[in-house]
């Protein structure tokens, strides 16, 4: 086990209509940006239940990316805005809690922002590195 | 036989026992309350509560237990069962009522066909050294039930506290083997009538009023009694009556993992969930909290009775002292005997 | 006297039929507490008291009777409660008659029981005193050095929005910025608090008494006992217990009315109320809402603003 060249695991929920297209686009315009993140496609930003950030961090996941169309380009008209603002409390609450800041992250990123994705990706993985591993939940199931 | 340790000497009479044994005993876990667990060093345990919180069934059927776990290598498919326990064990400071208690889950998870191995296993090989009850509270009510605050049967070992030291007794062959032990030393005459004397007040105190004779009986003619639409209203269903009390032994089995690993894990479940007798119909024998209440009222004073001949209730208190809506089980038992109240108002609730 | 007042009030709703039943509080057994009553007749009515143990909120008994008409005693935050529940559409108000006292803040039986040596056999009020018995001792309590911590910060402790009120409004204790609770835990650092709060939880023993006593939990299937999607497990880990009590607290995000009936249901003394009173006072700063107050507002995260904080998203 290469204990010393830990490297972190993100998982990025994006939606469909807007943030994976991004992605998509990146990729296809072969824009480099690391490799750590788990792309977890739904419908929309609003759609995102706050048990998915926080099973995602029992797991030992090290960071969790929630991206969204910009306001007022909601597929669906004004999920981004009803996820918005759970994201705000949640994100508030664990804060308050311990779980480090950085660690949960949000961001608007539309189809065409194929070098924004990149890069809220390339900063996302350089903050976890600093923040090291996520040891808040680290029970496993079979210890 | 009898003998007296000084509370001087307690520590490293325990210590000596923990070179041989895996001793249990309570911990703090904070201001007022305290768990069983196994002890790392003697300055652990902690007797200054009457009681734990969570009895000591837990010593024996733990609230989460894992039975067995599984793992896929190779196409073939290992089992390993964890019943078996390596050291021998002492649970210390348990009281007279949840060692009651302890034979009567006995009863359920030890006689007839069906044996549970995880249980036997830790009741074969574990000592009880069980400690009196010199200042019982005005909730206790194990006289009521056939038990005492100075009920020797269960232990292996009886510990009364003196003030300045302990007088221990031995009862039974497994208790009678700590007589070489270099810190017993003989008892004087004053300690032992110390002893009597703190005995009999403590017996005078516990209520012995509550009717729970004859309850099976009575039991038998309410199945249909309008008492059960009104006893129940208060009761939320949470779980603190059955996890506290010390007779109380249903549980859940759960499988947990994957195809490639996993484990078979018992725990702790409650007749007062309303999931406890939910059906994958959708169909609920128990849909209401008149029904489930009655349940657990009847298991504890009619079914229970009926296969085993007694009661599956220590009158320990633990049900009134916890119950987040003041349910009082002494209340119900009383309403079932002639002694009710005969005003209606006095039974429109419980 | 209140409870005179509450008795007849009790009385005439049933003796006129207003109401189908009025919820209350009793003696029952033990000293420091009271219990949840059920009346049904004007002569039951006699049984209903007002005192400083009265720490329950009756409004959790409202699903049940969700067909019926009922008369419940509310302090203030039992009403802030029913407010935010008819705003869920749990019920309609004028099924409900609300018999409101301004409540002159709850006594926390266990800091009294820590105050003495010994068990308390009698406890009695007068004015601001309370009189304690033991077998061996007798003593008297200020009782305002014994409030429970919710009690202490409650701002609105006159029941809002009520059909009668049991007596004179109460002061509204001034606006804290930061309540104590909250401030001394956020003094804290990530790492301190995170160990704070994983040492507390790890006494559950998932009663889920916290759970059941609050009047804003009332799933159908309370996503613990979901077994597809399986969130957590059904026994001990650590990291399930944490999971818990994170979920359950979030889950009351604009819909807490700060009671502190989660709290002190607890057999194991876990500390909660710190965290819900966090998702309160954030909800206030971002959206200017506090629950239970305002009959015509939105839940907060059921409804949003063009304009909201957006500060944290990139």
């Amino acid at each position: 086990m290469m204990e010393d060249h830990w490297e972190p695991k993100i998982l990025a929920f994006l939606c469909n209509w807007c943030s994976y297209a991004g992605a998509d686009l990146a990729g296809t315009s072969r824009i480099q940006y690391p490799p750590n993140i788990r792309v977890i496609r739904v419908p929309c930003s609003g759609r995102i239940n706050p048990l998915f950030i926080l099973k995602a961090l029992q797991s030992g996941i090290d960071g969790v990316l929630v991206s969204g169309c910009h306001p007022g380009d909601c597929h669906y008209l004004s999920g981004n805005y009803v996820g918005r603002r759970k994201s705000v409390t949640l994100k508030r609450f664990l804060e308050y809690l311990g779980i480090e800041e950085g660690r949960i992250q949000f961001s608007w990123v539309s189809a065409a922002e194929g070098g924004k994705f990149a890069q809220v990706v390339s900063e996302m993985v350089e903050k976890i590195k600093g923040l090291g591993p996520n040891t808040r939940f680290s029970t496993t199931l079979f210890s | 036989m009898k003998w007296k340790l000084e509370k001087k000497d307690f520590q490293k009479f325990l210590q000596g026992l923990m070179e041989d044994y895996d001793l249990f005993a309570p911990v703090k876990l904070t201001e007022g309350v305290s768990e069983f667990k196994k002890i790392n060093q003697p300055e652990e345990v902690y007797l200054n509560q009457l009681f734990t919180q969570k009895p000591a069934k837990e010593v024996f059927f733990p609230q989460s237990e894992v039975m067995f776990h599984y793992e896929k290598r190779g196409g073939q498919t290992q089992t390993i069962s964890l019943e078996e326990i390596e050291r021998e064990r002492i649970l210390l400071g348990a009281k007279p009522c949840e060692i009651k208690a302890i034979s009567i889950i006995e009863k359920v998870f030890m006689s007839g066909e069906s044996i549970d191995v995880y249980f036997l296993e830790k009741r074969r090989k574990t000592i009880i050294m069980g400690l009196a009850c010199n200042h019982p509270l005005s909730t206790c009510f194990c006289t009521s039930t056939g038990g005492s605050p100075f009920l020797r049967e269960g232990s292996d070992l009886f510990l009364i506290d003196l003030g300045e030291s302990f007088l221990m007794e031995g009862i039974t062959g497994k208790g009678l083997s700590f007589q070489e032990n270099k810190f017993l030393k003989e008892p004087s005459e004053e300690d032992l009538n110390t002893a009597q004397l703190i005995e009999s007040k403590a017996f005078q105190k516990v209520d012995s009023s509550v009717p729970v004779e004859g309850i099976e009986k009575r039991l038998d003619l309410m199945m249909e009694s309008t008492f059960w639409n009104r006893v129940h209203e208060k009761c939320v269903g949470c779980r603190i009556c059955t996890y506290l009390c010390p007779t109380c032994h249903c549980f859940d089995m759960v499988d947990e993992g994957g195809p490639q690993r996993g484990q078979r894990v018992r725990n702790w479940d409650s007749c007062l969930s309303p999931l406890y007798s939910l059906e994958t119909s959708g169909h609920n024998p128990r849909p209401t909290g008149r029904e489930r209440t009655r349940q657990r009222i009847m298991h504890k004073f009619n079914y229970y009775p009926k296969i085993y001949g007694q009661v599956a209730c220590v009158g320990c208190g633990r049900c009134i002292l916890y119950c987040p809506v003041h349910f009082d089980i002494r209340k119900a038992i009383l309403w079932t005997s002639p002694k009710r109240p005969k005003k209606y108002e006095e039974r429109s609730s419980s | 006297m209140i409870q005179e007042k509450i008795r007849e009030i009790a009385k005439d709703l049933l003796r006129t039929k207003k109401v189908d039943l009025v919820i209350g509080f009793g003696e029952w057994t033990l000293p420091l507490r009271t219990t949840p009553l059920f009346i049904r007749t004007p002569e039951g009515a006699d049984h209903l008291v007002w005192n400083s143990f009265c720490e329950n909120n009756l409004a959790v008994y409202l699903h049940k009777f969700n067909q019926f008409k009922v008369g419940v005693v509310v302090k203030g935050c039992d009403a802030r409660s029913i407010v935010a529940l008819t705003l869920e559409k749990r019920f309609k108000r004028d099924q409900l008659f609300l018999i409101g006292v301004p409540c002159q803040r709850m006594v926390d039986r266990r800091k009294v029981k820590r105050a003495v040596q010994g068990e308390i056999l009698h406890a009695f009020e007068e004015g601001d005193q309370i009189f304690l018995e033991g077998e061996e001792f007798k003593t008297t309590l200020r009782r305002d050095q014994f409030f429970y911590s919710s009690c202490q910060t409650c701002i609105h402790r006159t029941p809002l929005h009520t059909d009668v009120l049991m007596g004179d409004p109460v002061e509204e204790s001034p606006l804290t910025e930061i309540l104590p609770e909250v401030k001394a835990f956020e003094e804290k650092s990530p790492e301190g608090r995170w160990d704070y709060f994983k040492k507390e939880v790890s006494r559950c023993i998932r009663c889920y008494a916290c759970r059941e006593v609050c009047p804003m939990c009332y799933c159908e299937e309370c996503f613990v006992d979901s077994s597809n999607p399986k969130w957590i497990e059904r026994g001990q880990l650590p990291s399930d217990l944490m999971f818990y009590h994170i979920v359950r607290a979030y889950h009351q995000t604009g819909r807490c009315s700060g009671c502190g009936a989660c709290e002190r249901a607890c057999p194991m003394e876990i500390r909660l109320t710190y965290l819900t009173q966090k998702l309160n006072q954030e909800v206030k700063d971002l959206f200017n809402f506090e629950t239970g107050i305002d009959l015509e507002a939105s839940p907060p995260l059921s409804t949003f603003r063009m304009d909201d904080h957006q500060d944290f998203i990139k």
